[in-house]
């Protein structure tokens, strides 16, 4: 057939009817070569070159792409307690994209304004996008989310669109403690994204994965009737547990609250508690705090200082007033350390053996440095002579010139260095400064305020940090505030391990300080840090601020101590920033709240009281000698002494008594006479007494005539753990049975 | 030794039964032939292939066929879920479908029968049928602001259908009646001109572009095959493209195309009225880009949930494309080529004029009508409604698609006795 074409294609053939056959070849090419070549290159075109790209754009109608919100992590404290939670809420999605009409947009948007009470004009707006994602509004409750499942029943029958409006899985921050540790752990923001603390500092370990659930639908919103659908589970995020201890930080919180109001505090407080050879802290207060819950309200005054101000610079001011009350006083901001920083400068220059016990120094009420005006000491007339002790204890300026000038600026320096004042401590919250050191060389006058803490400003928890050192044999360690990460699953991702970063003094220099400390705090005067049955050291601080002029009356009062001073355990740094009350000096404003603070907690750590021959008589009163006395002579004697008394017998004359001369007994135990041996041979049971709180045990044991000894018996949160005598023993009315008590936290575990 | 003279034994064996076998037909087929009053043919046939059976051309048949089932199941595939959606039965079309290609794959067979010579006298007749149902459909009411539907019954058909078959059935007829007078303006272009205008203005007004634009091709077509002088055609094509050029040059192309449903623009949508204009353009896109090199898989369309509509109709070869990929779609391509190459090939073996011409003229349509069918869904041409024959919904459209095929047949059977 093609040998035909040919021939028929030759020019000389043509007539009638080659012309017909010529032409319908032509046909036939132009219709199949050039219409036929032209669709397939078309098609091909779309489908190889342009395919990607048009397939994703069928795919991104085709498949609704929602995402599932990840659950935030836990954040609980030491012992598992919860201190912050996400709990269930939802968020309205809109698909405008599924509209057929101006008339439902209409509709719907005045419904869905009225449920959520949003701005009609709004939510309208919302509906005019070509999109199949648009959030209306986040973290609604559940009683809004059945108004809302309502109204998508109502759409689905009236209109026939599912999906229209969705009801999306999200998450809500709970704060069950409130202003509870606000400044360490921090708020999220409204994409549940941490903000401040530890929310913001492991955000990234908080947060979850989010998952996905791809489904195909219709270009109706339904679902396409066949199956297509990817389901990725969100991966809840992982949980916290930090070194911060609820009980200790509760405690801290309310004593420096207490301190704050007492003291007419102007500018907040800070209170860190630190396990001196780990780092760990266990508590961290800036007092003042705010409301997790609500961390956009500021303090009423606040507020109402604000709204004085003009319209246009309240906004400016309430973001300031919000940043300085979100701030972390205690690693965010610095001051002079003053007299606290003596333990530091004393360690050096022991470390240094620039000073021993034979050291003299000698005070005569200010001293003359380079050509600055003389540099006066607290006292006025002078200490005197006083050896190295004497000088920490006295808290004596000169004496610490002597010592800083014994030093020398250099090793001063190096030393000041070694601390760890110079670097950030690296604690595992955000914002933390850094110190302000002398610019340049360090004049003979800088050397002479550092030694006593001034003019080097630091972060309060550097300060802590360099105690520690102090106290743990002379190692920096690296404070931290997170113990462990544990995923969803609960296994353990991550430990924090404790990192001692360099030793910077002798054990020997170390132990030393311990001694002179605790020294200090219990000799140097009433509210010096001394607690009964503990062994604390510590040093009290009273320091110019870094804003103050000259004569102004703005201090800085600290307390930085720890205990027990022959095995320290925690370090804790209390200060206030601008008492304004009767006094601004540490040992009057910070000391009484480190003592009220330490006495709970030590108790509470299991730390063991040790009382002297002197402080025994405070908890345990000596039963006198009442035998030979009249009846009535010896209960007031008994009375006196603050003991009850039980009388048995007939006779005139006190024939023997239980307790005996000399035994211990509790203040206001009962001591019983006896005047007769009628009676003698009267016995009581002892009962059990384990179990009990301490007022439980003290009428136990009054109701069967025994008196109970208290052990250990420091706060009210305690159990009686064990007794001396075995219960069920029969013994004399008025026998002392020894109880030992332990907190209530230990029994449990 | 022996083996070879077996096997020329056999084969001589063979050739002779062969012999007896073809005579057997030829004096069948010429009986048909004397039936249909065709008496100039001598019972003598040419030598082919696929000669043998009825005296139709069976592989023209076949492909009609086939195009005719993969059809039927592409279209079945595109329509279940809007069917499902609306009609709630997905079956809805496919039945219907089925229905209708029965009757049509009767009436194709029996027209085949059918001496097509008797055409020749009604051709006029015919195309004032044509003109009647076009001026009919004006005055019904409009269906969807368009005037294209004359309802009979349940069923309803285009008027443009009939038109297209009159045009092609009128000049078959003038062609090969003047077929010798042809060179001259007043038996080619000037009939043409009045007979292509009087038709254009009628379906314009309906509006029918695309149909126009088709008899607009078929005039020329059947024009140009019949003899007239290439330099109308020349003439013609250089006024249309200096026009074209023109608007091109004003820029009054592109406002063309956007006035006309957004052509062109269905990816670049600016605004919300073009954005809902060009839906289904759009989606005949994403269809087709989706199907890639191989496609999704028959029956794995996503674009038929909805997102392009009606896709049982005129956008069919998108969900084509999106299941069967670019090769399958290449495949039916050449399906349709084949029809169209030995649908033209059978017709000009035709022994009278009329034949070759009508049967060219009817092949040639459904080429075109393929064609123009893929420009549209690739937004290469305006959406003005165009079906793919045998793969588009549509019931009178088959039966008269499978008509027009039988008259096809028709031809070739005559196609299949050698002329003396």
């Amino acid at each position: 057939m093609a040998r035909n074409y040919i021939k028929y294609r030759k020019k000389s053939d043509v007539g009638p009817n080659q012309r017909l056959r010529r032409r319908s070849v032509l046909l036939i090419l132009l219709i199949l070569v050039f219409g036929f070549g032209a669709v397939i290159s078309r098609l091909a075109y779309l489908q190889l070159v342009d395919g990607t790209y048009l397939q994703e754009k069928a795919v991104e109608q085709q498949l609704t792409d929602t995402t599932i919100n990840a659950k935030r992590g836990t954040i609980y404290d030491t012992n598992g307690k919860v201190l912050a939670q996400s709990a269930s809420v939802w968020k309205v999605v809109l698909a405008p994209a599924y509209f057929k009409s101006e008339e439902q947009r209409v509709e719907v948007a005045k419904d869905l304004a009225e449920i959520l009470d949003l701005d009609e004009q709004n939510v309208y707006e919302k509906t005019q996008q070509h999109s199949y994602y648009v959030i209306v509004k986040r973290k609604i409750e559940s009683d809004t989310r059945e108004k809302i499942i309502k109204l998508q029943d109502k759409i689905e029958k009236k209109y026939g669109i599912a999906n229209l409006v969705q009801l999306l899985d999200d998450y809500k921050r709970y704060y069950p403690y409130n202003d509870l540790a606000s400044s360490v752990i921090g708020f999220t923001g409204s994409d549940d994204q941490g903000l401040e603390g530890i929310e913001y500092q492991y955000d990234s370990y908080l947060t979850g994965t989010p998952g996905r659930i791809i489904t195909a639908q219709n270009a109706n919103g339904t679902d396409m009737p066949f199956q297509y659908e990817q389901n990725v589970e969100a991966e809840e995020g992982n949980s916290i547990y930090l070194t911060i201890d609820e009980t200790i930080q509760s405690i801290c919180e309310k004593y420096m609250k207490q301190g704050l109001e007492d003291n007419a505090v102007k500018n907040r407080g800070v209170c860190i508690a630190m396990e001196v050879d780990t780092g760990a802290i266990l508590a961290c207060v800036t007092v003042g705090g705010y409301n997790l819950n609500d961390p956009y309200t500021l303090p009423e005054e606040t507020q109402k200082e604000i709204d004085a101000l003009p319209k246009d610079k309240q906004d400016t001011a309430t973001g300031e007033a919000l940043s300085q009350m979100w701030r972390n006083k205690a690693i965010s901001d610095t001051y002079y350390p003053g007299s606290v920083f003596k333990m530091v400068t004393a360690s050096m220059a022991l470390n240094e053996g620039v000073v021993d016990d034979s050291s003299t120094f000698y005070c005569t009420g200010a001293m003359k440095v380079g050509d600055a005006k003389p540099i006066g000491c607290h006292v006025t007339s002078g200490h005197g002579t006083q050896n190295f002790t004497q000088a920490i204890c006295n808290s004596c300026n000169p004496a610490f010139i002597q010592i800083g000038q014994l030093v020398g600026a250099d090793k001063y320096k190096q030393y000041y260095e070694a601390f760890g004042f110079s670097e950030r401590t690296g604690i595992d919250l955000p914002g933390e400064s850094e110190d302000i050191f002398f610019p340049g060389e360090m004049s003979i006058v800088d050397l002479a305020v550092a030694s006593f803490g001034q003019g080097i400003a630091i972060t309060p928890i550097q300060m802590i940090t360099a105690c520690s050192a102090v106290a743990n044999g002379g190692y920096l360690v690296q404070p931290y505030v997170v113990r462990q990460i544990v995923n969803s699953e609960g296994n353990v991702i991550q430990n924090t391990e404790s990192k001692i970063k360099r030793q910077v003094v002798s054990k020997e220099v170390s132990d030393k300080m311990n001694k002179i400390l605790e020294y200090n705090t219990t000799t140097a005067g009433a509210n010096s840090g001394y607690i009964a049955g503990y062994r604390v050291a510590g040093k009290t601080g009273t320091s110019e601020k870094l804003t103050s002029t000259y004569g102004s009356e703005d201090y800085i009062a600290s307390f930085c101590g720890y205990a027990p001073a022959d095995d320290p355990k925690i370090a804790m740094l209390v200060f206030f920033d601008t008492p304004t009350g009767t006094s601004y000096y540490g040992s009057q404003v910070s000391s009484p709240v480190f003592i009220n603070i330490m006495s709970e907690v030590l108790p509470y750590l299991q730390v063991q009281a040790e009382y002297t021959n002197d402080e025994i008589q405070y908890v345990d009163t000596v039963a006198g000698a009442y035998v030979g006395l009249t009846v009535s002579e010896a209960q007031q004697k008994a009375q006196e002494a603050g003991f009850t008394v039980t009388i048995k017998g007939e006779g005139e004359k006190v024939i023997s008594q239980i307790p005996g001369v000399s035994a211990k007994i509790p203040n206001g135990g009962n001591v019983v006479l006896y005047t007769d041996n009628s009676s003698d041979s009267e016995k009581v049971t002892v009962p059990d007494l384990v179990g009990y709180s301490i007022s439980e045990v003290n009428a136990i044991a009054s109701n069967s005539g025994v008196n109970a000894s208290l052990s250990n018996a420091g706060s009210s949160d305690v159990v009686s753990v064990s007794q001396d005598i075995e219960p069920g023993t029969e013994v004399k009315p008025g026998t002392v049975v020894t109880v030992k008590f332990a907190t209530s936290q230990t029994l449990n575990d | 030794m022996t083996s070879y003279q077996e096997m020329f034994l056999k084969a001589d064996i063979n050739r002779i039964y062969d012999e007896k076998y073809r005579e057997n037909q030829r004096a069948k087929v010429q009986s048909n032939f004397v039936r249909s009053g065709n008496k100039k043919i001598k019972n003598k046939r040419k030598k082919g292939w696929f000669i043998k059976g009825m005296g139709i051309d069976l592989p023209f048949c076949l492909i009609i066929l086939v195009l005719l089932i993969i059809g039927m199941i592409m279209m079945f595939s595109a329509s279940y879920p809007v069917a499902y959606y609306s009609m709630n039965d997905s079956y809805y079309y496919l039945k219907r479908q089925l229905i209708f290609a029965v009757i049509g794959v009767a009436v194709m067979l029996g027209l085949s029968f059918f001496n097509y010579n008797k055409l020749h006298k009604i051709a006029p007749f015919v195309l004032g049928i044509s003109y009647a149902a076009l001026v009919l459909v004006l005055i019904l009411p409009a269906n969807n602001g368009v005037h294209r539907w004359i309802g009979i019954g349940t069923f309803g058909i285009q008027a443009s259908e009939i038109t297209k078959f009159a045009i092609v059935l009128f000049f078959a007829h003038w062609g090969s009646k003047y077929y010798n007078k042809m060179e001259f303006a007043k038996y080619s272009i000037i009939p043409g001109v009045i007979i292509f205008g009087s038709t254009a203005i009628l379906l314009i007004l309906e509006p029918h572009y695309s149909c126009t634009a088709i008899v607009f091709m078929l005039t020329v077509l059947m024009l140009y095959i019949s003899g007239m002088k290439m330099k109308y055609i020349a003439v013609g094509g250089a006024a249309i493209l200096a026009a074209i050029l023109l608007l091109w040059i004003t820029g009054g192309l592109s406002y063309a195309m956007t006035r006309m449903d957004g052509w062109g623009q269905a990816l670049i949508y600016t605004d919300e009225q073009m954005w809902q204009d060009t839906w289904q353009t759009r989606n005949s896109l994403y269809a087709i880009g989706s199907g890639g090199l191989w496609g999704l898989g028959l029956g794995q369309s996503r674009q038929k949930y909805l997102y392009l509509p009606e896709p049982q109709n005129d956008f069919v070869f998108a969900i084509v494309c999106e299941e069967l990929g670019l090769i399958g779609a290449v495949i039916i391509l050449l399906i349709f080529a084949l029809l169209v190459w030995r649908g033209i090939t059978l017709s000009l073996r035709a022994k009278d004029k009329f034949g070759k011409l009508l049967g060219i003229g009817l092949t040639a349509q459904i080429g075109l009508q393929v064609i123009l069918n893929i420009l549209v869904i690739t937004d290469w041409m305006p959406n003005t409604g165009i079906s793919l024959p045998f793969f588009s919904y549509g019931g009178s459209s088959l039966i008269m698609l499978l008509a027009q095929m039988g008259l096809v047949l028709s031809i070739s059977r005559t196609a299949n006795i050698e002329k003396q």
